[in-house]
């Protein structure tokens, strides 16, 4: 052995490790995956990495031939020579300028660090590709020595519970660590408890465990809680966190919606313990399965969960883009473990993704019809949207539309008998000449005092004079067809208050003279809405696009609606009569536009409307202009009419020579067959519409965009589209599965494809995370170069591969963990381990771990005997400090009344721009964006929440109460109090504690009743009238003691 | 609990245990040991700090430097004319009066003169800012990103558009741990009642710094901070006895887990902060001249000048940041009204607080900053008329001003064109000015750091600049 390696061994403490880990002669060889890699990537990779990064740097430090290659006369690195290495050289440069990393960089390299690498180009410096790009492999069972298989060591034998814990034995063996003792029953039935159900056991369950003697008890207990209904909550919390699920959009509006049937479908998925690769399908691609199930389609919710905005002025495409990469962001930390979102402004400084594969990746998330902004006036939910009716509702809409059908047939028989007619009288609502504007009568005031004018004056309606028009004072005659006409500056409407209020399934009729000034892009001639983005264009319309003319009913623009536009542009500075007609269908088909009284051709860009197009604050039909829209500047309007019944062509034809409204004539005639089957139809369409109003809905991809091109987008901003990507996936992972179409199935293919090198690895780490807090890969967002190195991988790899052998059971993988016996050692730390392993990477003990915010409440309430179960549903509101919603956005709580304030915490609204407090004191994720661990911190704040709230002031009391109730004397009530909370028995220290400080506080409420009746009265559940108020407020305070003990806060 | 990096107060279990640990971790640790020992920058401060406090008071909803601070009698002249277009260069507007049919400039309709030594120009609108010139450093050219509140609050106050980024103040917290250890190290104040555009806990929350890092709100009201009091029928006697048991409980458990030693901190500092925050929180012992100083609204709990009074109170006490939130400057119609109620409940307790803070001998190392998230527009959004106008958002140029914390008195820097549209002269990024504010505490805004995802993330992102001109 090299005697300077020696020399230079004895001076680092770094290495003290790695001796121990080798008991052979001399140290092992550098492993570039575990020491190296890291280091190169930290320090180097910003400038000598992959991507563009190497612009800076001029090579790459993450390829070995680039590495290795004589830039004239020195190579970076030579290998097995660093005297000869220029990275050598330049890591102990003794000039500053000339040291890597610049000084520039903030980033430094420890002499330790410099000698690794040293020891690593003198060993060959042996490159490996990134272990988590490389499909894991099936490894050696430790003491395994191949096919000449001569049994694991004994110790192996004696400890090992499962494979598994050959793996953890190994490393700490070879650590010269021990593993710990097994924990006692109480407390292994506490951490699976509360690992697979979230609810710490009940005392008939500890006593029952205890009791039990039988082989395989610990599986039963396991396969109890799987089968529990507890277990889907338990394990649909942890995905919450992952899916940024929440009940408001975010931003500031921060407006409520409604997400929770997907928050349930989650809760159901893990309670049937659905295999994790068709758990990542049905939410990738549930809508594009063949025949898919509502089910499956509403767990593509999934990829709508981000946040959204309607902040006013905000440009749709800016957030629509930001929303796409919030679907990769979140795919890429969730279920690849990758820092893709690096990739979304520039290649990936740390990891071979390029700046392409990010919009590779979005490419895929592109395709449902969506708005980048939600709508401020309506109610509207985002589209793509899915109803979930109940089953009457379903009913009940089968039998509505059949009553439609009917009607239909109904309708085409009468028209089939009916002679055309030209009957343009009929059903004329306004007929408005523009011919003059009249000065209109102000208003008188409410004391019956002259008004002063209004800005606004009269347009003349022929056809029913009380329903004039209102010109704002801006607008001003010009001439027009025949006589005068209305002149628009864009930003001042005509409006038409009482005319033209249609449902979408009532027949109707708009027509008017248009002189166009220019080609617009964009124009709102004429419309019955509240706003553009702003209602999400609830309403309908009459716009120029393009310079065509573009008609539509919108319920939620786009993917509520219908709209066609003319092939042909309109003509320019000449008059041009322009019609719109409707049949009511809501489809398409039943829209019809007439240029100059002529049928025109049109290209229909939507035909999806679905629900109704009133609501949302709209006022009245407009002319002109419209909110934050482009107004009809320099453009005259002629001769409007609006009917309320469809023309015909005919009619259209006649209506267009017509001068002036043709006189009432028809009204006294008895409705003719066909009248009757119209307005019959109108009825059944109307009851069906109004029907489907009432469903609930929920937002989903639901692919329907197939023209919708996907760009690469210069940092990342929407304003600089650079050219085309297709969809794929990053050239690095496994290959797109052949023959997989490249849509979102396809990309749930290759995810869940068994040669997928990230999706198993990190679904199993969140399992192992889940059990001991820590993943076997630290850095659960992150396995790429930047991130920890996984402690075990040959475990990761063993244990991935029986997961996708297993068919993806993740309860199947969950079970082995908790009956491992690295799951069953106690959590106290020997010296050794605390010198050798401080922060027990290496697993010789249990961790002892605080409870989750969701936890510790639900536990609480649970053994407090408030927790009410029930299960899924709308989110509820429990105690929360008033005025908070207020002070921020003028929104007001209202806490629930009754059994909202104690279901699961993960049932508790979750307002984004101000999340529960008492939750948020204890780490939970804020669900803005996709969080895959928390932290578990420590702050006085908690204290208070423990001590001062009312959610646990009362569950206090009613701890205190059940106890008291279940008999006994002081000794057992405390004894019991205890054992609810902390899942153990007390001691006789610990029990006199407890009757000393009741004594205590049984005196002092004695003195002051009063204090007691308060105490024991917060909260809303039932007083406890058949106990003494000093006894029992006695028993409270030491219930609050114990909900503050460590012990009562953690698993052991 | 004995690490000598401990922050008293809100423990911050500091990295150099973790250091000391990874130091004999092995070869795993090496690395892991370099990325700790960057973590922050090394030790903090990196460098002598000029600031130990800031209180930012924050003006929410973009304040119109046109109509305040940033005087352009061109205008006025030019009143009503429609914004050329060699001055906005084709550059993006909200879609609120981006789709208007004219974008005619818009004057301000009140009289700006030039005040102090310094001879800077503030409007009518602000008499007793007006008077304080001398103190203040005046930016006329600070410019933002974003065009909506959303994004630009979020950049304001995080340095980045994105949500889950911590804010300011968080940063602070982990990088210099807290002060005082009865109160929370970054307090939180709002003015109570205000409307406007909606605050969102994000924009003081930690990010992906632990979450102790927050911001603690300090309310108005009966619980300053949330859960402060004693639940009905507790008092202090009570309280004492839990504490005392619960000590002698976790002693005892201490044997087993080191977590339950811990608890016995964190319990000791909550009951301190049940006195310590009630007493920071009650003015009643204020001599009446300070009310004099401040205004009789800050005798009213949640009014901005309460809140400037309760922010002068923390920074006594050695409160590291307390951030102050005032809503209502968003004045997209009716500007000349609107503002006038604005600046009246602001300008006085504004000025106040920098007299105060100066009289006391703090002014000198606390940082005072006004300002909001961007500009406003020259141009009206909505009717021009004889006697109101309206102005979009405007990121292109806004003015702050800052006072104490080693930053130049009675300076004005930065210069818009003739429009207040795009800037002249020394523009200062929301990055610089991050930059700049953690150099005067002593903090390399390169340096201060958090591994997070793979990446060192800093407050400043990849760009800012410690502007050299503004320090004195």
């Amino acid at each position: 052995m090299d005697a300077r390696y020696l020399v230079r061994l004895s001076a680092m403490a770094f290495f003290n490790l790695i001796l121990a880990l080798s008991p052979q002669v001399g140290p092992p060889p550098v492993d570039f995956t575990r020491d190296i890699r890291p280091l190169l990537s930290d320090r180097c990779f910003l400038c000598h990495g992959p991507g563009d990064t190497a612009e800076v740097g001029g090579f790459r430090l993450d390829l070995r031939e680039e590495a290795t290659e004589d830039f004239g006369g020195a190579a970076p690195i030579v290998p097995g020579d660093p005297a000869n290495s220029d990275v050598m050289a330049r890591l102990r440069h003794k000039r500053a300028r000339r040291r890597m990393p610049p000084p520039e960089s903030k980033l430094e390299m420890s002499e330790s660090e410099i000698a690794l690498i040293e020891r690593w180009i003198q060993e060959g410096a042996p490159y490996a590709e990134h272990w988590s790009f490389v499909a894991p492999r099936r490894p050696q069972l430790p003491g395994d020595q191949g096919p000449a298989d001569q049994g694991p060591s004994a110790q192996v034998d004696e400890w090992a519970r499962d494979p598994l814990d050959a793996f953890i034995l190994a490393r700490l063996e070879s650590a010269d660590l021990k593993p710990s003792a097994e924990v006692d029953r109480a407390a292994w039935l506490r951490r699976v408890s509360y690992a697979l159900t979230g609810l710490p056991p009940t005392l008939s369950e500890l006593d029952h465990f205890l009791a039990a003697q039988e082989e395989g008890a610990y599986g039963k207990e396991l396969d109890r809680l799987f089968a529990s209904p507890r277990h889907g909550e338990r394990m649909a919390t942890q995905w919450l966190d992952a899916a940024r699920y929440a009940d408001t959009y975010g931003y500031q509006s921060d407006v409520d919606r409604t997400v929770w049937p997907w928050r349930d479908w989650v809760i159901d998925s893990f309670s049937v313990n659905q295999p994790y690769d068709e758990f990542l399908t049905w939410q990738l691609a549930g809508d594009l399965l063949p025949n898919a199930t509502r089910e499956q389609q509403l767990a593509t919710a999934f990829n709508r969960l981000h946040r959204q905005t309607n902040e006013g002025g905000s440009t749709e495409e800016e957030y629509r883009v930001e929303y796409v990469a919030d679907r990769v962001s979140t795919l890429s930390t969730a279920v690849l473990g990758l820092t893709m979102e690096c990739a979304q402004c520039h290649d990936h400084k740390f990891d071979p993704f390029s700046h392409e594969d990010f919009y590779g990746l979005a490419g895929f998330f592109d395709d449902i019809d969506e708005s980048g902004l939600y709508s401020h006036f309506t109610q509207s939910v985002p589209t793509p949207a899915l109803d979930l009716p109940t089953p009457e509702q379903e009913q009940r809409a089968l039998e509505l539309e059949e009553a439609v059908v009917q009607a239909e047939a109904r309708v085409a028989q009468a028209l089939a008998d009916s002679t055309p007619t030209t009957d343009i009288a009929g059903q004329l609502q306004g007929w408005f000449p523009f011919d003059s504007i009249d000065a209109a009568t102000p208003e008188p005031t409410e004391d019956g005092k002259p008004g002063t004018p209004g800005p606004k004056e009269r347009l003349r309606n022929l056809a029913q004079e009380d329903k004039h028009g209102l010109a704002h004072r801006e607008l001003s005659l010009a001439e027009g067809f025949q006589g005068q006409a209305l002149s628009f500056g864009g930003d001042e409407p005509a409006t038409f208050p009482g005319v033209g209020e249609f449902h979408r399934s009532d027949p109707f009729s708009i027509g008017l003279r248009l002189w166009v000034p220019r080609n617009f892009e964009r124009a709102v001639v004429l419309h019955r809405s509240r706003a553009w983005t702003d209602s999400g264009s609830r309403g309908y319309e009459l716009l120029i696009e393009e310079g065509r003319a573009s008609a539509a009913l919108i319920h939620f623009w786009p993917g509520d609606a219908v709209r066609v536009q003319t092939k042909q542009a309109l003509p320019l500075e000449r008059w041009v009569q322009v019609t719109l007609t409707w049949d009511g269908s809501s489809r398409a088909s039943g829209l019809k536009l007439y240029v100059d009284g002529q049928l025109a051709a049109v290209d229909v860009v939507r035909d999806h409307l679905q629900r109704s197009i009133l609501g949302g604050d709209i006022k009245h039909l407009s002319l002109g202009e419209r909110f934050r829209d482009k107004g009809f500047k320099g453009g005259r309007a002629d001769d409007l009419f609006v009917y309320g019944r469809e023309l015909s062509a005919a009619e259209v034809a006649r209506v267009v020579l017509e001068p002036a409204p043709p006189s009432a004539t028809a009204l006294d005639a008895e409705p003719s067959e066909l009248q009757t089957a119209l307005e019959d139809l109108r009825a059944a369409r109307r009851a069906r519409d109004d029907a489907r109003g009432g469903v609930l809905q929920v937002m989903t991809m639901s692919a329907s965009i197939t023209d919708r091109s996907t760009y690469l987008l210069e940092r990342g901003s929407y304003l600089s589209p650079s050219h085309e990507v297709e969809p794929h996936t990053p050239a690095v992972l496994s290959p797109f599965p052949p023959g997989a179409n490249k849509d979102r199935l396809g990309l749930a293919q290759w995810l869940t494809d068994p040669a997928h090198p990230l999706t198993a690895r990190v679904e199993i780490n969140r399992l192992w995370q889940l059990a001991f807090g820590n993943g076997l890969v630290s850095t659960p967002e992150d396995f790429g170069s930047q991130g920890t190195p996984p402690s075990h991988p040959e475990l990761l790899d063993s244990l991935a591969l029986d997961f996708i052998e297993s068919g993806w059971d993740r309860q199947a993988i969950l079970r082995r963990i908790l009956l491992s016996a690295t799951y069953r050692q106690v959590s106290t730390q020997s010296a050794s381990a605390h010198e050798i392993d401080p922060d027990n990477h290496l697993l010789s003990h249990a961790p002892r771990k605080r409870l989750s915010a969701e936890m510790l409440r639900d536990g609480v309430l649970f053994s407090a005997g408030l927790l009410v179960e029930k299960i899924g549903g709308p989110p509820v509101k429990p105690y929360q400090p008033a005025g908070l919603w207020q002070e921020k956005s003028g929104k007001v709580y209202h806490p629930d009344k009754g059994e909202g304030l104690w279901r699961r915490s993960l049932y508790t609204f979750w307002k984004r721009t101000s999340p529960p407090p008492s939750m948020m004191i204890f780490d939970a994720a804020k669900r803005d964006v996709c969080i895959v661990k928390r932290a578990a911190t420590s702050s006085p704040l908690q204290a208070l929440v423990l001590w001062n709230d009312p959610q646990y002031v009362e569950a206090a009391r009613k701890l205190a109460s059940r106890s008291m109730r279940s008999g006994g004397d002081a000794r057992q009530i405390a004894g019991q109090l205890f054992r609810r909370l902390t899942s153990r028995v007390a001691d006789e220290e610990e029990l006199a504690i407890l009757l000393q400080l009741q004594q205590e506080q049984h005196s002092a409420f004695l003195a002051e009743p009063e204090q007691a009746q308060a105490l024991i009265s917060v909260g809303e559940s039932a007083l406890d009238t058949d106990l003494d108020p000093s006894e029992l407020a006695s028993w409270t305070v030491v219930s609050q003691v114990m909900l503050s003990f460590d012990a009562s806060l953690s698993t052991p | 609990m004995n690490d000598p990096n401990k922050i008293s107060g809100f423990p911050n279990q500091s990295t150099r245990r973790q250091v000391l640990r990874a130091a004999c971790a092995g070869l795993a640790g090496a690395t892991l040991a370099g990325q700790l020992a960057a973590d922050k920058g090394g030790l903090l401060p990196h460098h002598t700090p000029r600031a130990k406090r800031v209180i930012y008071l924050f003006q929410s909803g973009g304040p119109s430097q046109i109509d305040l601070f940033d005087h352009k009698p061109v205008l006025q002249q030019r009143n009503g004319e429609e914004l050329p277009e060699s001055v906005r260069r084709g550059q993006r507007l909200t879609g609120m009066s981006g789709n208007q049919s004219s974008l005619p400039l818009a004057g301000a309709q009140f009289k700006f003169a030039q005040h102090g030594e310094s001879r800077a120009w503030v409007s009518e609108l602000l008499p007793e800012t007006a008077k304080i010139v001398d103190k203040l450093c005046i930016v006329r050219s600070v410019h933002t990103q974003a065009i909506n509140h959303d994004p630009a609050v979020t950049f304001l106050q995080t340095g980045s558009e994105r949500a889950g980024r911590p804010s300011f103040g968080a940063w602070l917290s982990y990088g210099l741990g807290s002060r005082n250890s009865d109160l929370p190290e970054f307090c939180v104040l709002i003015t109570k009642d205000k409307g406007g555009q909606p605050l969102y806990q994000r924009l003081w929350g930690a990010g992906f710094l632990p979450a102790r890092h927050q911001g603690v709100q300090l309310r108005a009201g009966a619980d300053p901070v949330l859960y402060l009091n004693n639940p009905p029928g507790v008092d202090g006697g009570t309280r004492q006895r839990m504490l005392d048991s619960l000590r002698r409980l976790h002693e005892k458990e201490g044997n087993s887990a080191v977590s339950a030693l811990d608890r016995i901190e964190q319990y000791r500092l909550a009951a301190r902060m049940q006195t310590s925050v009630p007493d920071v929180a009650d003015v009643s012992s204020e001599p009446d001249e300070t009310f004099e100083l401040y205004g009789e609204d800050a005798r009213i709990p949640g009014t901005y000048a309460a809140n400037c009074l309760l922010a002068r109170r923390l920074l006594e006490r050695d409160v590291r940041f307390v951030q102050l939130y005032h809503q209502g400057w968003d004045q997209h119609g009716g500007l000349p009204a609107a503002i006038r109620v604005q600046c009246k409940e602001t300008d006085r307790a504004s000025a106040a607080l920098v007299i105060d803070l100066e009289r006391r001998g703090l002014l000198e190392d606390t940082l005072v900053v006004w300002g909001g998230e961007f500009g406003r527009t020259c141009y009206s959004q909505g009717k021009l008329t004889s006697n109101d106008y309206g102005r979009d958002h405007h990121p292109r140029c806004s003015t702050l001003w800052m006072a104490g914390g080693g930053m130049k008195p009675g300076t004005v820097y930065g210069e818009t064109d003739d429009f207040s549209y795009n800037i002249a002269e020394n523009p200062v990024h929301v990055h610089d000015l991050h930059a700049t504010l953690l150099h005067q505490l002593g903090i390399d805004h390169e340096r201060l750091v958090f591994k997070h995802q793979g990446r060192r993330y800093r407050l400043t992102d990849v760009a800012g600049r410690v502007v050299e001109d503004l320090l004195a």
